[in-house]
């Protein structure tokens, strides 16, 4: 059920000791493209794996997709008018495709467990005595992982988007278009920060599993991957909204099916903005702080 | 003969031996077990990983043929203890799986008092246990004393019973103030030991025993060594061990196995393996003085030199000439003939068997 | 040999009492997570959030329509007792053949599998039950606390002979799941580790999760009798839930018959499956 969304690319495996000797003997660009080059070279082996596990994902979108079919006949026989939250069918059926989407590119499997156990284990004083930046040195590996993803997934969500295709009402305008990159882009790097600030609690409680379970239901439920959030009544809705949490997955694809638009597509990627930011700083923040600690306790 | 014997004593005197229990002792002195060119091949899936690649291997799949196993015979009498020897994947652990009815064999017969052990019965899997020096059956995160409970109602024993043997196992092992330790707190050695318990709680007959005691320490070791051969010398009971140490083997079996490329190679005493497998001997000379004269290697190969004395590697079946012509040209102080040690001999013997075995694959136009 | 020449009590029983052996795995299962007790009662804490929040997102739901699925019956707290039905079924397979199942496949790769064959116990019956997640449980108890929460709100009250069933059809949709879970499990012997193939069972069982009227159209159909028929998953909670739920109609009587036929036939199924498994199990070396 929860652990459903289980890791389809492994945790930063470039991390290790392999991934160092390149950073220090090479400039930077040759750096990235080895550890571009080694992500590729060891996903793709697993590519037919991969490609089935990404169209698996898609499974319980169906079940979804007749869930909300009966839905929506109930509610058109009750109120004539078959829409729920501002969504007819189509749309709903359209949202839940488009969260995939976003998912793809803000979740990250494992990298705050992943932190926390470097902290745990030790691992963490590589990057204390090395001149290599943890936190970029991840987000590399990250970007890598989620490149090769993508060369892998675009097949199958291609093929499920076009046999969905009559759920669209075709595509969006141009700047609509460009507006939902962008906040994909920074839904990837929010995704990242955020997930990198809660690893370096690390630091702080030696078992983090716990608050990462809390945190993983709650971006389950409020991140809008298991409903449009705007469903939501009166004080939970400016509740969720006030969380970064919306723009995870609800953001990107309602930009996308034009629910946000104009002055109010503006402000909110602005605050997307603001909240990448935010995490950015956090992020170097809390490991500023977490190395002090760790050090005034001799690891 | 023991069977003749006894049937002529039951044929004399009729109203002592009553038919019946005649037939029981004849039962009880013929062999327990009984094996006849028992074979085991693996097909050796050219296997990966995950969904999409085991679903495409269903259709279209790589193999070889590994034999493990390729037909051996043997008769253990009931309370023998049994060492077997050989390399790793000499088909050892493969015999003894077998005997437990783990797996199925290719080929061939076996019976374990008068069970096919493969055909999994409860009456025989109640008789015999199955101790592997590298996986355990306790609970690990349990204390010891409650996995002995689950065995006690699995192979239902009688609480009384139950009782007199654990208390008795556990004090001739010494590991009473470990009972209510969880299993994972336990040392390897406290390990292995409370795994031997746990298979001797239902008093098996026939005890199987995989490397009981690799990577313990020496103190560890000759604790368990010594436990077993009390254990077995009282109980009776057949034992067969595969052992890589020489230590374990000389300590407990009389009767020696050996068994490499998944054939039986020798099949009798520790000291016989010497007389049989090994083609030479090595003499140890001492010369007068600081001299060591020259010309020595013609008896044989000449292994150590260190003045005044020198090891030579002489060929058994010229032994007595050799020694007669070098005492005849030099004068020695003190000379001794000895057998290579038995690591070296079983050593040679391993290498030997894989290279025929080499010769046989490349032979063959497979 | 000692032993048996002394002479004994009575017959020496040819098989161990199962219920009792049972009881020592349950009892075994308990002490081990009694000895991770903050362990414990984290996993109760984030089951019983993750089913609270589940809960939640039907209330939502309930807030925009009167039913699911038009004429379909399923009203909020119809909907509610099928949660609850659901949140049975699954607690009783999580806390007991789940783990089983998992430490099966693993048993196979690992060859531990070995001393499982030399008791002197039916080998499924060993494997299936060993290891009890007892903290699966408070999800059973949430689901008791749900359903008569719900049939406190429906406007009729079901019947003795609904009362009665009830548990039969539970344990028919345990025995279903449980079938189809190490039938799955024990593939591991031919198909090696298959972390793919419990992703595809989480998957998989996500089916069952709803009523089975909303499988309805050119795909929802053939959908529906696939998963009634070939992989009878929806009948796992449907029937038992419908049961409950809804008013006795003769209609639903078929359905009712065919889920016992189903229960047995996955569990010889199983059976089978599991022996010829076992057959071919090769003891992989340490």
């Amino acid at each position: 059920m929860g652990n459903a969304q289980t890791n389809p690319y492994g945790s930063a495996n470039l991390s290790g000791a392999a991934g160092h000797a390149i950073l220090r003997r090479r400039g930077p660009l040759v750096i990235w493209w080895t550890i571009l080059r080694i992500s590729l070279e060891e996903r793709l082996v697993y590519r037919g794996d991969f490609a089935l596990g990404t169209l698996m994902r898609f499974l319980p979108l169906v079940t979804q997709v007749f869930l909300w079919g009966a839905i929506f006949d109930a509610v058109g026989a009750a109120t004539g008018q078959p829409t729920v939250a501002g969504y007819h069918y189509g749309e709903m059926v359209a949202y839940y495709l488009l969260t995939q989407i976003s998912r793809a590119f803000s979740s990250m499997p494992g990298l705050a467990s992943g932190i926390a156990l470097q902290i745990r284990n030790g691992e963490i004083k590589k990057f204390l005595v090395q001149p290599v930046d943890l936190v970029g040195f991840l987000l590399l590996g990250r970007i890598a992982h989620k490149l090769v993803y993508y060369v892998v997934a675009v097949g199958p969500f291609a093929l499920v988007f076009f046999l969905c295709r009559g759920f669209f009402s075709g595509w969006p305008e141009p700047t609509i278009l460009l507006a939902c990159i962008a906040s994909l882009v920074m839904s990837f790097l929010l995704g990242f920060f955020l997930e990198a600030t809660l690893g370096m609690l690390g630091f702080w409680f030696l078992e983090v599993s716990s608050l990462l379970f809390v945190y993983m239901l709650f971006s389950f439920f409020f991140s809008g991957h298991m409903f449009p959030i705007d469903m939501l009544p009166g004080v939970w809705a400016t509740l969720v909204r006030s969380t970064p949490l919306q723009y995870l997955a609800y953001f990107p694809a309602a930009v996308f099916l034009g629910k946000i638009q104009g002055a109010d597509l503006v402000w909110g990627l602005s605050v997307q903005l603001g909240w990448v930011l935010f995490f950015i700083v956090a992020s170097r923040v809390t490991f500023y702080l977490g190395v002090k600690r760790y050090s005034g306790f001799g690891g | 003969m023991a069977i003749i014997e006894i049937e002529g004593l039951a044929k004399s005197y009729p109203a002592a031996f009553p038919r019946r229990s005649a037939i029981l002792i004849i039962l009880s002195l013929m062999a327990i077990i009984e094996i006849e060119g028992l074979a085991k091949s693996y097909r050796v899936y050219q296997k990966q990983e995950g969904l999409l690649a085991s679903v495409k291997g269903l259709f279209r799949r790589a193999y070889r043929d590994v034999e493990a196993l390729r037909g051996i015979d043997l008769r253990v009498e009931s309370g023998e203890f049994v060492a077997f020897l050989g390399p790793n994947g000499a088909g050892k652990t493969t015999t003894l799986k077998l005997l437990s009815g783990v797996i199925n064999p290719t080929r061939g017969t076996a019976r374990v008092m008068g069970h096919i052990p493969w055909r999994r019965e409860n009456a025989y899997r109640r008789r015999f246990a199955l101790v592997m020096g590298q996986k355990n059956q306790l609970w690990w995160d349990l204390p010891a004393q409650e996995s002995f409970r689950l065995h006690q109602q699995i192979y239902c024993i009688e609480p009384a019973q139950f009782e007199r043997r654990r208390d008795e196992l556990v004090d001739l092992l010494g590991v009473g103030q470990l009972l209510a330790q969880p299993v994972r707190e336990l040392s390897l050695g406290e390990r292995m030991k409370m795994e031997l318990i746990a298979a001797l709680l239902h008093s098996p007959e026939v005890l199987f025993l995989d490397e009981p005691t690799i990577g313990l320490d020496v103190v560890a070791q000759h604790k368990i060594q010594q436990f077993l051969r009390y254990y077995q010398q009282q109980r009776k009971m057949t034992v067969l061990l595969t052992s890589h140490y020489m230590k374990d083997v000389a300590a407990l079996c009389r009767r020696v196995v050996i068994i490499a490329q998944g054939q039986m190679m020798y099949d009798g005493s520790l000291t016989g393996i010497i007389d049989r497998f090994s083609s030479h001997k090595i003499i140890t000379l001492v010369f007068p003085g600081d001299q060591v004269p020259k010309g020595l290697s013609q008896f044989g190969d000449v292994l150590e030199e260190q003045a005044p004395k020198v090891k030579l590697r002489v060929d058994r079946q010229v032994i007595a000439d050799s020694l007669a012509a070098i005492l005849a040209r030099h004068t020695i102080e003190d000379v001794s003939v000895e057998d290579p040690p038995l690591e070296e001999v079983i050593a040679e013997m391993f290498s030997l068997a894989s290279e025929q075995a080499g010769a046989a694959v490349v032979k063959s136009p497979v | 040999m000692h032993d048996k020449l002394q002479p004994r009590a009575g017959v020496q029983r040819v098989h161990p009492s199962y219920l009792r052996v049972f009881l020592t795995f349950a009892r075994n299962s308990l002490v081990r997570d009694m000895t991770f007790r903050s362990n414990f009662i984290i996993e109760c804490v984030s089951s019983l959030s993750w089913m609270a929040m589940n809960l939640g997102y039907y209330l939502l739901i309930f807030q925009f329509t009167p039913t699911i699925g038009q004429d379909s019956g399923w009203g909020k707290y119809e909907f509610f007792a099928f949660l609850a039905t659901t949140l049975f079924v699954n607690s009783l397979v999580q806390a007991f053949f789940m783990p089983n199942a998992e430490e099966f496949s693993e048993l196979i790769r690992t060859g531990g599998l070995d001393f499982a064959l030399l008791k002197p116990i039916d080998t499924q019956f060993l494997v299936s039950l060993q290891k009890i997640d007892w903290s699966s449980l408070s999800n059973f108890l949430f689901a008791a606390g749900l359903l008569a929460f719900s049939l406190f709100n429906l406007t009729y009250w079901p019947t003795l002979v609904q009362i009665v069933l009830y548990p039969l059809y539970l344990a028919c949709g345990v025995a279903i799941l449980y079938s189809l879970m190490i039938a799955l499990a024990a593939t591991s012997v031919w198909l090696g580790r298959n972390q793919t193939l419990y992703e595809f069972w989480f998957y998989i069982t996500n089916f069952s999760r709803y009523p089975m009227d909303i499988y309805q159209g050119t795909i929802g159909t053939p959908l529906r009798w696939f998963f009634t028929f070939i992989i009878p998953l929806l009948i796992v909670v449907n029937v038992p839930a419908q049961l409950m739920a809804q008013p006795l109609e003769t209609q639903s009587w078929p359905l009712a018959i065919f889920t016992l036929f189903a229960a047995v036939g996955c569990l010889w199924g199983s059976r089978v499956i599991f022996s010829r498994a076992m057959l071919s199990y090769r003891s992989a070396s340490s």
